[in-house]
Formats: C-alpha cells, structure tokens, sequence
C-alpha cells in the first residue's frame, strides 16, 4: 500500500477496532454498577465521549476554518465541511443519549432549566445554519464563508462551557471539576478507552471522507480533461 | 482608527442615517413588526396567564430580536439596489471601517425602535415602573444592541452575496442572538422584578460585555476575508 492516506485509513481502522471492542467489553462487563443510578449510568460512557469528540470535531473546523482564510487550500475547505457535518452528528448522538439518561435518571426527557442541555442545543442550531449558509453561496465565496462561519460558530462552544458553570446547574451532573473526575478510577479508565474510540472513529471518518473529497475532485478533473477533448 | 478612518466612518455613517432618514423605511417597518409581535404575544401567552410581569423580559426581548432580523436583513440592500454595492467595494476604505459604521447605523436604528417599543412592552406587560428602571433598562439595551449590531453586520455581509439571503439570515442570525436574549431578557427581568435584583443584574451585564467583545474580535479577524472580492 503506497498511498500515505490509505495507510493512515488502515492504521486508524485497526486502532478503532480495537478501542471499540476492547471499550464495549470493559465497560459493559468490567467497570462496576454505579450504587445510585444502577445499569444506565453505562450510558454516561457513550454519551460524554461522543459530546466530547464533538466539541473536538467543531475544533477541528475552527483550525481548519483559519488555515483556510490563510492559504486558501481546498483541501482546509474539506476539512471544516467533514469536520462540521460529523460534529453535527455527534452532537445530536450526544442531545439523544443525553435524553434517555435523563428520562432514567430524572423521570424526564428534557429540561430545559439546565444550561448545559439549552446551550447544546443551541450549538447545534448555529452549526445547521453552517449548511443553510454554504449551500447558498457560490463560487469562492462557499469556502470562504463556510470557513468564517465555522469561527464564528465555536466561539459559542466556551459560551456552551461557561454557561453550566455561572448559571448554576439545577440538575446536571459535574463530573469533570478543577480538582479532578468525580469518579472512581475502576470507572474512569473505562471513560477514557471509550473517548479514545470515539477520538480515533472521527479521526478515521475524517480520513477516509477526505480520501472520497480527494477522488470526487480527481474524478472531476477527468471529467473536464475529456469534454474539452 | 487614524483621522483618515475615522473621517470614512463618519461619511459612511451620515450616508447611512440620511439615507434612513430620508425613506424611514427599516426603523419604521421595524417598530410595527414588533409591536405587532407584542400584541400577539399579549393575546396569545399575556391572556391566559394572567399575570405577564414575571416573564416580561424574555418576551421584549424576543420580540426585539425578532424585529432586529429585519433591520439586520435591509443592511446593505440600498446599496444592492442601487447598484452601488460594487463600487463601496472598490473604494480605498477598509473593511473594518466599512463594518463599524454598519454596526453603529444598526445600534441608531434598534435604539430607536426599543425608545417606543420597551416602554410600551412594559405599560403592557408589567403595568408601568419607575423611570430608574427603564433607565437601567436603557443600559441593557446598549450593550444587547451592541451584540446584535457586531453580529447582523458580520452576518449580513454574507447573507447578501448568497442566492437566498432573505431565507439565510434569518436562519444564521436568530440562533446566534439566543444567548443575548436570554441574558438581556434576564438583566430586564431583574429590573422588573419586585425587589430589584442588582447583583443578577450586573452579571447578566458583565456576560452581554462579554459576549459582545468576544465578537468584535472575531469580527475584526474575519471581516476582510469575507469582502475579499
């Protein structure tokens, strides 16, 4: 195998594998019942690792988004567009989870009283509008304001952080404080090989998209090539 | 800005004002539509409730917003229309002068609109107070009119060189003003509440400050790349 991306692709999806298995093993057979909220505190796995790796997609767009404006590489353009549309994904993975968790923990689908949930939502509207807004620009104008969009929309990812720490969350759990996980190390290893999965089931989504990109734009080029003759 | 800047930042805002002036066709359209969301809202929610006061604030503000989408949307069309959009672009003026003499037409023209509305909304809801108050409701409105300005002028500025800019911006600018209306609606609140909550207040304050310099500064970074034409 020659081409460094497929290489990359191979290594990214033995190492997913892996994660994930060894993940799904742990943490449902190994990591111990939490003493309150019994069975369904399982799922806090997957849902802070999914809501974590989405922030991390939305920050990959940001980078990506300013090496854009930079260089004007499309290959950065790419980046932000598979970047944002995972995010996105995650994001709303993250509202569902999210959603069961609270109807087992706190007898309700939603609520709306805390920050965390209101502001997650609301970067999940701002990153829709990211599509609203590049399907109607054209020309080099579509890269460049998806580009300064991607910006403007992480800028509320913080807001979102700051936001469960001054407005006082009413229900939502803190697990995550200044002086360290509020769990147990027989739970938090197992948070960290499932945030390793997810990290590397991005970062491989992303590779083999940018691969497709790549050969959609080559396929174009030929395309051309043969209709001017 | 040098002498030279701010000598173009007044030109482009007096050609802004006197052109309003001259058609008041956004202020005017502007304070209709919100006082017609306000009766809505007043027949719709302040009928069976009852008693509006505890609630006033969230419901002048989404109001304010929800007109502010309007003026927003007008920014740049006379110039589109009159087909002098291109040459405002080719001339030696730089960008961050071109935005804030649009941001601070924007400021005029809410400020405006919230001089007739917010008292009204507040005859209304909350059955009149004291003229301390609605001065402390004033500085609300400056530092939210403030966030809505920075954010309709960068906004704008591409919505209008997309095929369906009067489908985008709404679509780009409502989810972006969310947290300002909730904090703005909460410092309105606090006001109005029976004994004035002056901490509250001032914290809802502090975090619209906040929220607008963050955005100036991205505003300030991404401005010239979006009129790079």
């Amino acid at each position: 195998m020659t081409d460094p991306a497929a290489r990359r692709v191979l290594v990214l999806g033995v190492l997913t594998a892996v994660l994930t298995a060894t993940g799904i093993i742990g943490l449902f057979l190994v990591a111990p019942e939490d003493s309150g909220e019994g069975q369904i505190q399982r799922i806090f796995y997957f849902h802070v690792s999914i809501a974590l790796v989405s922030l991390l997609a939305f920050g990959v767009a940001f980078v990506a988004g300013a090496m854009y404006l930079r260089s004007q590489r499309e290959w950065w353009d790419d980046v932000v567009f598979i970047s944002v549309r995972l995010g996105l994904v995650l994001a709303v993975l993250t509202v569902i989870t999210g959603s069961i968790w609270a109807k087992a923990a706190w007898g309700t689908w939603w609520i709306w009283s805390d920050p965390r949930l209101a502001t997650y939502t609301l970067v999940i509207l701002l990153y829709s509008a990211y599509f609203v807004l590049r399907s109607s620009a054209e020309g080099s104008r579509q890269a460049r304001f998806s580009a300064v969009y991607a910006i403007i929309a992480f800028v509320s990812v913080p807001i979102s952080f700051y936001a469960v720490r001054v407005a006082q969350s009413v229900v939502h759990p803190v697990v995550f404080t200044s002086s360290g996980a509020a769990m147990p190390h027989s739970m938090l290893i197992w948070f960290v090989v499932a945030l390793a999965a997810m990290t590397a089931l991005f970062f491989l989504l992303l590779q083999v998209e940018l691969m497709q990109h790549r050969a959609q734009r080559a396929l174009r080029e030929v395309k051309l090539r043969l209709e001017r003759g | 800005m040098n002498p030279r800047g701010r000598r173009q930042y007044l030109a482009l805002l007096r050609k802004d004002l006197r052109l309003e002036f001259r058609t008041r066709e956004t202020v005017v359209a502007m304070g209709l539509f919100s006082l017609v969301i306000i009766i809505l809202f007043e027949f719709t929610i302040g009928e069976r409730v009852g008693n509006t006061a505890p609630i006033a604030g969230g419901i002048i503000w989404s109001t304010l917003a929800l007109g502010a989408v309007l003026g927003v949307g007008r920014t740049w069309v006379p110039e589109r229309e009159q087909r002098v959009l291109d040459a405002i672009l080719i001339a030696p003026v730089s960008r961050l002068v071109m935005m804030s003499a649009r941001t601070t037409a924007l400021v005029i023209y809410l400020l405006g609109v919230q001089v007739v509305v917010v008292p009204l909304a507040v005859v209304f809801f909350v059955n009149g107070t004291s003229a301390v108050n609605l001065l402390l409701i004033a500085g609300v409105c400056v530092l939210a009119d403030l966030c809505i300005g920075i954010m309709g002028a960068l906004l704008a500025s591409m919505s209008v060189f997309s095929r369906t800019r009067e489908l985008v911006l709404p679509v780009l600018l409502l989810p972006s003003l969310i947290p300002v209306v909730i904090t703005a609606g909460g410092a309105t609140d606090a006001v109005l509440s029976p004994s004035r909550q002056m901490a509250e207040y001032r914290g809802y304050c502090l975090f619209l400050a906040v929220y607008a310099v963050i955005f100036a500064l991205v505003a300030y970074a991404t401005f010239d790349y979006i009129l790079d034409d």
